[in-house]
């Protein structure tokens, strides 16, 4: 239809060519980048974020410096314990909330320069956000929901790449139920097929399983997988659950606002271990 | 529990604000309303008090009859004066005589010319000082028949004074008099508002009325003689000279008694206009009061859930709602009460606007009219509660660890069928009362009717949105199609909110048909009927045209045939009916009067004639008898002569000879003066020979068919802009309903406007869809108040056929711009709720 949908479609094959299954190296700070051939940019990244809530002495440092790269084709998990500002983090890439000072990149765009409007307009074209809670609109369908931001650009959905997503996330003959006819497991990949559904450059997700049991979870997780292989997509994930991590291409741990470890190809053991080390 | 209710309310009173506003409004339109009727009632009170204030007695004809423009009573010979004189115990007697009267002022026009003012009081100075309300300010009484007092404020308005030479006009004629003295009414300038022009008492019977005639005695008791005393004496010596047959004693405090609260003039219109107003204003409340009580009631499941489980009965749960709505109701309603007084002088001001002369003086502020306001207020509030209330003490405890779901509900079955019982009913009551021409049944319909769309509502409400709302999608793309959904997704809510317009926009649709259709019919009435060229009506009924504007006109060589109309009200089986005086040998030559049976000119001394309908009704026929009691005369025996089809006015269900009218009525003063233009005379010749004649006599008003259709079309046009000006209240607080249901569901539905902006809903979309949403919801009242109003006017209009109002017209361009007046209120209405949602911050909406 226009040109970010052109745009992605003839961008996503060759790079998925190029860049499957394991990607290039790219590592927290300036430290190990670009030892490894060619590197892509990455999706997303901070560099010395900093997010102060309150004042005086109610003063929170939620990110305190954090300098991170997200990279394109990876799915990655961010990890730490309550409070540690993972959650932070993500609402500031996905421009849902400001920074005290440091900057955010969606690819080039500095998201500090953007005001409101374009910074609406970037969730809505460029990122895909799948919350814990309350993905949707309880009045709209489940596959106007998927559409949903589509719809809001004013765009025609792809049919095709539409009927795709839906068969994928097993939604078929569910397209036309609302919210509350669906169960909580269906209710969540219809909130990850419209984070999927216009393509967009980096998607976001807050906890995507905290409120499912584990099998209706791994279902989740094994979808958002499966679109950083197959799809190429981006994936960043918060969570605080060892398993989630472990469906990442890498996992990176946050503890009182900084980045203080990070692991390659996780599992929920190393994931775990790491944990223990920065528990004690 | 009382005390947790009350910090509740406290703790919410952000979120009372709009519903507050439409309880205060609604207060305060019935608080100002009666603190100016009682103002008003109180200084048309004041004038009966002032005027028989040191009054012991009145005598006065025994006959009267209740027309149309008060009590009309038979007149006494003047000889009783003497008669009452001559009692033992009367100090003094005099004869009063009273009838409109107009100063002309320097620049020849009416001193107080407008149509809708204070009729001026023309009287006869009465020698006595206690029994004569004028006080003499200036110069002396007036003795010889072309000398008059006038009262202060038309003295100084119009800059006369004791001397100056000024010409009245009365039913006789106008005449010039000389200024002998210049009088306050008691204590006040004038009279209420009205000018009063007093002649001298010997003239004042040839002037006002009929020569040898007084209107009453007005009787002084001698020192030490109680009311009761002299009254009870002058009946005696009344009933001695056998003349109780046609005059009656009362006491001045019975007379007084008797004129409070019947005050002329503007009051009785008023009195039963503005409170119908009020009424509608404070129902229209309360469907606000009810949505917004459901509303909160339903954000608050989950809360009441909790108290449920930790053992709240349900009665308990039932009374928090009511004490909420009671404290919310009583301080609005004491606002509003208060708002009432500023109000009050605003009424005034509009009605002063459109003409309607009232009294000047403070606004009496009565606490029993601002206490039943207030009352009521509280009371309409804690009633329309209750409903919420009822459904909020049936959560469930269980609901505390639920997911709330969206209350879907209005469909039922039960709703549905109740609805459409009363809507049936209400249908079928109207349309066969119409048929019968019977306005009972079609109010009662028009009532069931309105309560069924009223339960039909939430049925219907989002199958109309749904239809009404599929264009929006194309238009408005998403937005559109959530405004659609939201507005769908509540019906009970929506239909509430809805139904507020509904009342507002059916009244105005009602009043704008019947207007129209009244102009239509009239019109037509006048093409079908008229085959005179020219009309002369008197500025107001009161002031008449007197018998000299006919003979004047007659006398032109320029006029062809004249002819002329008078009334007088009559009793006929216990119901009070006009008697038009008409001349039986030239009235065919102005009207096409219809005659199905028998002969106007058959119409002689002791003839009568009467409409088709009432003939119909009465079974009356040609050569049957019928009685009327005339204040005047008593019980006279009629023949029918002539039934005929034009009932409308000049005519009238009734019509007698000239005459006739004369043997039976006291005032004879012509209200409707028809003339043809002389053959070979052109209309321009005619006009100005006409309007040459009528000089004389500023209060007569020259009109050709046409001129009179749009005068007539001007009166009920401004009729229609001050009910307009009324119920734009109520359309308001419909408007604050739907303000106050956006707003509150806002609030109810913050985590999906925060999930709407996070993935990529922009602010003029979240804007836009709470505007369309508010459009939907209106269009929903109008189209549903303009079919009601369509209906009802329908009803009227057929009910009334026989009225002279018997052709439907539906004014287009008018219910259009009323509909748009809805829908653009309803963007306005939008415009805040819509701009607090657009602000609404993500990330807080989406985690608090």
């Amino acid at each position: 239809m226009d040109m970010v949908t052109i745009g992605s479609i003839t961008e996503a094959p060759g790079a998925a060519g190029a860049a499957l299954p394991e990607a290039p190296t790219a590592v927290v700070g300036a430290a190990g980048a670009g030892d490894t051939a060619p590197p892509r940019a990455p999706a997303a990244r901070t560099v010395d974020a900093v997010k102060v809530y309150g004042r005086g002495e109610a003063e929170v440092r939620a990110l305190d410096g954090v300098t991170v790269d997200f990279e394109a084709g990876h799915f990655t998990a961010v990890m730490g314990p309550s409070g540690s500002g993972k959650s932070t983090l993500l609402h500031a890439v996905a421009g849902l909330d400001g920074l005290t000072s440091g900057r955010v990149f969606v690819g080039d765009t500095d998201l500090g320069t953007l005001g409101e409007r374009r910074l609406t307009r970037l969730r809505r074209d460029r990122i895909g956000f799948v919350f814990q809670q309350f993905n949707l609109i309880p009045t709209l369908t489940a596959l106007e929901n998927i559409v949903l931001p589509l719809r809001l650009a004013g765009r025609r959905p792809d049919p095709v790449w539409v009927g795709e997503v839906v068969s994928r996330f097993g939604l078929d003959g569910r397209t036309g139920h609302r919210p509350p006819e669906l169960s909580g497991g269906q209710q969540q990949r219809v909130a990850v097929a419209r984070a999927l559904a216009n393509r967009p450059e980096i998607v976001l997700a807050d906890e995507p399983t905290g409120n499912l049991d584990s099998r209706r979870g791994a279902e989740i997780l094994s979808f958002l997988r499966q679109a950083v292989r197959e799809l190429d997509q981006t994936v960043v994930m918060v969570t605080h659950d060892p398993v989630a991590a472990s469906y990442a291409d890498r996992a990176v741990f946050l503890a009182d606002g900084r980045i203080v470890d990070e692991l390659r190809d996780p599992t929920s053991d190393s994931v775990l271990d790491a944990m223990r080390v920065l528990g004690g | 529990m009382f005390r947790l209710t009350v910090q509740s309310v406290w703790a919410r009173r952000g979120r009372f604000l709009l519903t507050a506003a439409a309880v205060v409004l609604g207060v305060a339109f019935m608080a100002g309303t009666s603190v100016l009727t009682g103002t008003l009632r109180r200084a048309y009170d004041g004038i009966a008090t002032t005027n028989l204030a040191a009054t012991d007695a009145v005598v006065r004809a025994a006959g009267s009859v209740d027309g149309d423009a008060g009590r009309v009573r038979g007149t006494l010979d003047a000889s009783l004066v003497d008669v009452v004189r001559r009692v033992d115990g009367v100090a003094a007697a005099d004869g009063s005589v009273s009838a409109g009267a107009r100063l002309v002022g320097r620049d020849g026009k009416l001193a107080d010319g407008g149509a809708h003012q204070a009729v001026p009081i023309g009287m006869a100075w009465l020698p006595t000082a206690e029994l004569n309300p004028l006080r003499l300010v200036a110069g002396r009484a007036p003795r010889a028949g072309t000398e008059v007092v006038i009262d202060r404020a038309s003295a100084r308005d119009a800059g006369f004074g004791p001397g100056d030479r000024v010409t009245v006009r009365t039913s006789s004629g106008a005449a010039r008099y000389t200024v002998s003295g210049v009088a306050t009414f008691g204590s006040d300038d004038d009279a209420g508002g009205a000018g009063v022009v007093a002649f001298a008492p010997a003239a004042a019977a040839r002037i006002l009325g009929v020569p040898g005639r007084v209107d009453a005695v007005r009787v002084a008791a001698a020192p030490g003689v109680s009311q009761a005393e002299v009254a009870r004496r002058v009946g005696s010596a009344l009933a001695a000279g056998g003349r109780h047959r046609a005059a009656e004693v009362v006491t001045g405090r019975a007379a007084v008694e008797e004129e409070l609260g019947t005050g002329t003039s503007g009051v009785p219109f008023m009195e039963a206009l503005l409170p119908v107003f009020a009424l509608v204003a404070l129902f229209v409340g309360a469907f606000v009061i009810y949505n917004a009580f459901s509303i909160t009631g339903a954000q608050r499941v989950r809360e009441t859930a909790v108290l449920r489980a930790v053992g709240a009965s349900r009665g308990q749960v039932r009374r928090t709602v009511l004490v909420e709505a009671g404290i919310l109701g009583a301080v609005a309603s004491v606002a509003g009460a208060a708002l009432g007084v500023a109000l009050a002088h605003g009424l005034a001001a509009l009605l002063r606007a459109f003409g309607v002369e009232l009294p000047g003086g403070p606004m009496v502020v009565g606490a029993r009219p601002l206490a039943v306001a207030a009352a009521t207020g509280t009371v309409v509030t804690v009633v329309a509660a209750y409903l919420p209330a009822r459904r909020a003490s049936k959560v469930a405890p269980v609901a505390a660890m639920r997911d709330v779901a969206v209350d879907r509900t209005g469909g039922s079955i039960r709703r549905a069928a109740l609805g459409a019982v009363l809507t049936g009913l209400g249908v079928v009551a109207s349309v066969s009362g119409a048929r019968a021409g019977a306005a009972g049944p079609v109010g009662i319909g028009a009532l069931a009717l309105f309560a069924g769309v009223v339960a039909l509502g939430p049925v219907v409400a989002p199958r109309f949105i749904r239809a009404a709302g599929r264009p929006l999608a194309g238009l408005r793309g998403v937005a559109g199609e959530l405004a659609r959904e939201n507005a769908a997704r509540n019906p009970r809510r929506t239909a509430a909110t809805a139904s507020a317009l509904t009342l507002g926009v059916a009244l105005v649709v009602l009043i704008s048909v019947f207007a129209a259709s009244a102009r239509v019919s009239m019109d037509a009435n006048i093409d079908r009927n008229l085959r005179s060229d020219w009309i002369i009506t008197p500025l107001q009924h009161q002031d008449g045209l007197g018998p000299a504007v006919a003979e004047t006109v007659d006398a032109l060589p320029e006029t062809g045939s004249v002819t002329t109309f008078r009334y007088v009200p009559a009793r006929l089986d216990g119901a009070t009916v006009s008697v038009a005086g008409i001349d039986p040998e030239r009235v065919e030559q102005h009207l096409d009067v219809g005659a199905r049976a028998g002969s106007v000119r058959a119409l002689g001394a002791t003839g009568i004639g009467v409409g088709h309908r009432v003939a119909t009704e009465r079974g009356l026929r040609v050569g049957d008898r019928v009685t009327l009691r005339f204040a005047e005369t008593g019980a006279r025996s009629f023949e029918v002569e002539v039934v005929y089809d034009l009932s409308s006015d000049p005519l009238g269900d009734f019509v007698v000879s000239q005459e006739a009218f004369e043997a039976n009525a006291s005032h004879i003063n012509d209200q409707v003066v028809f003339a043809t233009t002389a053959p070979g005379v052109g209309e321009r010749e005619a006009r100005t020979a006409i309007e040459r004649a009528l000089r004389a006599t500023p209060t007569a008003r020259l009109h050709s068919p046409d001129e009179f259709k749009s005068v007539v079309a001007g009166r009920i046009e401004q009729l229609l802009n001050l009910v307009y000006v009324l119920l734009f209240l109520a359309v308001v607080i419909s408007l604050f309903g739907i303000a106050n249901a956006l707003a509150l569901a806002i609030v109810e539905r913050r985590r999906e406007i925060g999930l709407l902006r996070a993935v990529g809903m922009e602010r003029g979309q979240v804007r836009a869809g709470i505007r369309w949403e508010a459009v939907l919801v209106a269009l929903l009242g109008t189209v549903a108040g303009t079919a009601l109003g369509l209906g009802f006017a329908w009803a009227m209009v057929t009910a009334l056929a026989g009225e002279g109002i018997d052709r439907l017209a539906v004014p287009g361009t008018r219910l259009v711009l009323v509909g748009a007046v809805g829908l653009v209120g309803a963007v306005v209405a939008a415009a805040l709720p819509a701009r607090r949602a657009a602000r609404l911050e993500v990330l807080r909406a989406l985690t608090t």
